[in-house]
């Protein structure tokens, strides 16, 4: 349409700029994304909610990263969420005697456990723990898998089949089996780690996400800037990370996001099924099991922590699904 | 096709070779803490005696490439060794609780089927009414809901809540059930203990195949034919179920192949949380005791079925579908 009306001025170039579709900016990108994906919208809200949980005043103790109280380096303090210490006992002012098992209360919004602590600035603390521990695994199974996925897709022949039978054998065991094993196996520490539990949770993940790439690579690999990158005289390590990789990122960044619920999702199943296996810091899975317990005395425990994980893995899901219509709709499946 | 699974066969093999392997390795990496658990309950003088003796008879004194050797040869002779507790063969161990695991798995895969089919046709044939959009939002939740957290709400409503408002015999057809009765024994009581875990699994896994088969569907109802079946007149019924239900229907078939994993994944939990004498129920239990033939014989003869399942699913396909040609 704006054609016609460019065509009598149509002699410098400057004066063309305002004939360009806008750009639009980021709050107008966010509305229309909130307009078009309402569920994703509200994944998103939830994700961010759960982002805000884990803000903490850093303390100044840096350090080698462990999780989740040093995720990055540095020590993260109590969450500014939590209202109470995490593991502050509360008592009876007249009696003196632990609370235990109160009902959601205006001092104690999501009521009290059985040590008498704060049930609330518990699952504050968990958000942490799941969110710190998909990050990494993700972070591990997203760095390994892109490379199988992109080296395997890229040369194909002996070297791709001998490796997607070892992803088929890898992917033959039940996952959470693995991964209670891996987790059972503990050389590097004395005791339960979440490195470990981090690095198991990766590993598990390393075969979904090559299986995703390998696929975005094989067609990626048949365009014709591959070609030209060839004919050019790129190296093959050149035409990957240069001419392959960049075209994948979308799908790089929709297997990260979809792939986060279902990290998070078994961190808080480990903790449930075998909370021997797991550091005893507060998490949701731990949480829910000690509920499980008790439950049919004193249900609160076992109902918010429960809610806790299912919403976070909701919001998770909605927000990677919005995400990958958005970027990258060739991943769609069903 | 003879051909094709000949050679889908010969790698499955390797497959099944690489699982043996990794399973071997895992579990070689750190097997002093079952030495030393077993160490503690012997009664000789010394610790170190202990050990030694511990170590003898678990086998796991001789070097690794002999105890490989010995694993590998037993298992083509399809021994999977004895367990290191009871000492009974673990094959026989793990044919025991086959039986729960495998119905449990099948009731789920009905459960799943026998909701995603009329959900998925009416959500795709009603594309973008109320009717699809409420039947997705259940769908997107259920993916969302964890099966175990469902579990925990379900047996916390029924066992809590459900005799309050009269509804005391969901608790009996939907809560855990101490003890464990055979279905050859008594097939009602099974049924009673098999409903809840069979329900809260087949939910889940039947809101994937919802998904799936929604869009299955909706690209199938665009096809030429089904237009040409319109134009016949052909009634709605006809064109649905005969045109194409049965095309939308084949691919599915593979994502319930691939979905098998997930679905003894969940069983772990479910069958814990029922106290139902199944394999995944088995497997966690000897992994936590450290208990290394079983879990092996375990994780390889999940591997196993599901490796031939995948293969005799992609067989059914070709035989369903005539378009599809194995090269």
């Amino acid at each position: 349409m704006y054609l016609e009306e460019q065509v009598p001025t149509a002699v410098a170039a400057p004066e063309l700029e305002w004939a360009l579709p806008r750009h639009p900016g980021a709050l107008e990108t966010a509305l229309r994304f909130i307009r078009r994906k309402p569920l994703g919208a509200f994944g998103f809200l939830i994700v961010f909610f759960m982002i805000a949980m884990t803000i903490g005043t850093p303390k100044a103790e840096f350090g080698v990263p462990s999780l989740p109280s040093r995720p990055l380096g540095f020590e993260l303090g109590q969450p500014w969420m939590a209202r109470y210490e995490v593991e502050r006992q509360f008592k009876d002012p007249v009696s003196g005697r632990l609370v235990q098992f109160e009902a959601p209360s205006w001092k104690h919004w999501l009521g009290v456990d059985k040590a008498g602590r704060d049930t609330w600035a518990r699952i504050v603390y968990g958000a942490r723990r799941s969110l710190f521990v998909g990050l990494w695994a993700l972070a591990l199974a997203t760095a390994v898998g892109t490379t199988i996925g992109v080296v395997s897709g890229f040369f194909r022949g002996w070297f791709d089949t001998a490796m997607q039978r070892l992803m088929d054998a890898l992917q033959s065991f039940p996952p959470l089996i693995t991964l209670i094993l891996i987790i059972s196996i503990n050389p590097l520490t004395s005791g339960p780690s979440l490195t470990v539990a981090a690095f198991a949770l990766g590993f598990v993940g390393i075969t979904s996400v090559q299986r995703i790439v390998r696929g975005v690579v094989l067609s990626t690999r048949e365009q014709p800037y591959v070609e030209a990158a060839r004919v050019v005289g790129a190296t093959d390590l050149r035409t990957m990370v240069y001419h392959i990789l960049p075209n994948i990122t979308a799908a790089i960044i929709v297997v990260f996001s979809i792939g986060l619920g279902a990290v998070i999702l078994a961190e808080a199943a480990l903790g449930f099924i075998v909370p021997q296996f797991v550091p005893q810091d507060p998490s949701w899975g731990l949480m829910l099991n000690e509920g499980r317990a008790v439950m049919l005395d004193h249900p609160w425990l076992a109902v918010f922590s429960g809610s806790a994980i299912a919403l976070a893995v909701l919001g998770f899901n909605l927000a990677g699904d919005a995400l990958r219509d958005v970027l990258d709709p060739r991943l769609r499946l069903g | 096709m003879q051909q094709y699974i000949l050679r889908r066969m010969f790698l499955n093999l390797i497959v099944i070779f690489f699982v043996a392997t990794m399973v071997f390795g895992a579990l070689r990496i750190d097997s002093d803490h079952v030495v030393r658990n077993r160490a503690q309950a012997c009664t000789l003088d010394t610790y170190e005696g202990c050990v030694k003796a511990a170590r003898e008879e678990l086998g796991l004194d001789r070097s690794l490439p002999v105890q490989f050797g010995d694993y590998m040869w037993k298992l083509v002779r399809l021994d999977l060794g004895d367990s290191f507790f009871n000492k009974a063969p673990v094959l026989d161990q793990i044919k025991d609780r086959a039986g729960p695991s495998i119905e449990l798995g099948l009731l789920q895969i009905i459960v799943a089927m026998v909701v995603a089919l009329p959900v998925g046709i009416i959500s795709a044939i009603r594309q973008d009414s109320w009717i699809d959009y409420i039947l997705r939002i259940f769908a997107i939740a259920l993916l969302g809901i964890p099966v175990f957290v469902l579990a925990v709400f379900t047996i916390l409503a029924t066992a809590r809540y459900a005799g309050d408002i009269g509804l005391g015999f969901l608790n009996d057809w939907l809560g855990p059930h101490i003890t464990w009765v055979d279905f050859f024994d008594n097939p009602v009581e099974n049924l009673k203990r098999m409903t809840g875990p069979a329900l809260l699994g087949g939910l889940g896994t039947g809101a994937i195949i919802m998904r799936f088969l929604r869009s299955q569907m909706l690209e199938v109802l665009r096809q030429d034919y089904v237009r040409t079946a319109w134009a016949k007149g052909l009634r709605e019924r006809v064109v649905v179920f005969r045109h194409a239900l049965k095309n939308a229907l084949i691919p599915v078939l593979t994502v319930v192949g691939l979905l098998l994993g997930g679905i003894v994944s969940g069983n772990v939990i479910l069958e814990t949380l029922y106290n139902i004498p199944g394999i995944g129920f088995y497997a966690t239990a000897s992994i936590v005791q450290g208990d290394y033939p079983v879990v092996q014989g375990i994780v390889l003869s999940v591997a196993v079925t599901l490796v031939f399942v995948n293969l005799l699913i992609d067989v059914a396909y070709a035989w369903l579908d005539p378009r599809i040609r194995y090269g």
